[in-house]
């Protein structure tokens, strides 16, 4: 894991979080992680192809999340719905195409996948055992973690990245 | 009353947009990929089209070209998360009207329309 690709990360979900919910986040402690499992109940994985390449993950709690969407949309969720799904799996895309940006004027350029979303803490996922980079953004609506498991591919191309498998 | 076709693989996004846009006097279809919008752009044929660019199936800089092969005075405006400059250009050179960046300014996608259908 290259560590300079985690600033922007950072700096995009400030941006996002402030323009889109109106919260201030505050970044907390790095620290690695390998686990199969999910560890938390919402979680959005994107991958990213590219000159970076890898996988972002986004997790958060369902009464975070819940905060989340309500606030964007202005109106109340009772449940953790399709709908409210589909807002927080939306604001990874955002953050992440955000930091494509970020990335690519720092001289590396990607694409994203559309994200996946795995509802539920534990969820057993393959492709998800591989060492990563944790760093918790802490907001007055919860904790948002990302994770981040990417490496430079100076000679990769810039293509249509597939989904990854989830659910 | 202009028709307006809003391209998103999130539902989220196409609630909100729907709501933007009924708000200003639109008419609103939607589609949730890239295939889907180049079928519904035939079947259709909205006044402008708000396109997303990640998305399964097809993405929105496929579903442009398709689109804009099919009618070559089609008037997409893209909406999407990513904002690198090369993807900005590929989607001007395939004949978007224009290229918003997520996270939107509601009247930037709103002025972004208004110029695009002249
Ligand atoms: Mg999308």
């Amino acid at each position: 894991m290259n560590v300079q690709f985690l600033n922007p990360f950072i700096e995009a979900a400030f941006a996002v979080l402030d323009a889109e919910v109106g919260v201030t986040a505050k970044r907390g402690q790095l620290s690695l992680q390998r686990s199969a499992a999910t560890a938390s109940e919402v979680t959005v994985l994107i991958s990213m192809v590219g000159q970076v390449k890898g996988v972002v993950l986004y997790g958060l709690s369902e009464a975070t999340a819940l905060q989340i969407v309500a606030k964007i949309l202005g109106q109340s969720f009772a449940e953790f719905d399709d709908l409210a799904q589909s807002g927080i799996s939306e604001m990874g895309n955002v953050i992440t195409g955000q930091a494509g940006q970020r990335l690519a004027e720092a001289g590396f350029e990607s694409n994203i996948s559309p994200p996946t979303m795995i509802v539920g803490k534990g969820t057993l996922i393959s492709t998800l055992d591989f060492e990563r980079l944790q760093v918790p953004l802490e907001t007055e609506l919860g904790t948002i973690q990302i994770h981040l498991a990417l490496r430079e591919s100076i000679n990769g191309t810039v293509s249509h990245p597939l989904p990854i498998g989830g659910a | 009353m202009y028709k307006i076709m809003i391209v998103d693989d999130a539902q989220f996004m196409r609630v909100r947009l729907s709501k933007l846009l009924t708000g200003h006097g639109y008419e609103v279809v939607e589609a949730e990929n890239g295939e889907q919008a180049v079928q519904t752009y035939r079947s259709i044929k909205p006044d402008a089209v708000l396109m997303d660019v990640t998305m399964p199936e097809k993405d929105g800089l496929e579903a442009l070209a398709e689109i804009r092969g099919y009618d070559n005075q089609a008037k997409v405006v893209m909406l999407t998360a990513l904002g690198q400059e090369s993807m900005v250009l590929q989607a001007v050179q395939a004949g978007a009207k224009d290229y918003v960046v997520k996270p939107f300014d509601p009247d930037r996608v709103l002025r972004a329309l208004q110029k695009a259908l002249g």
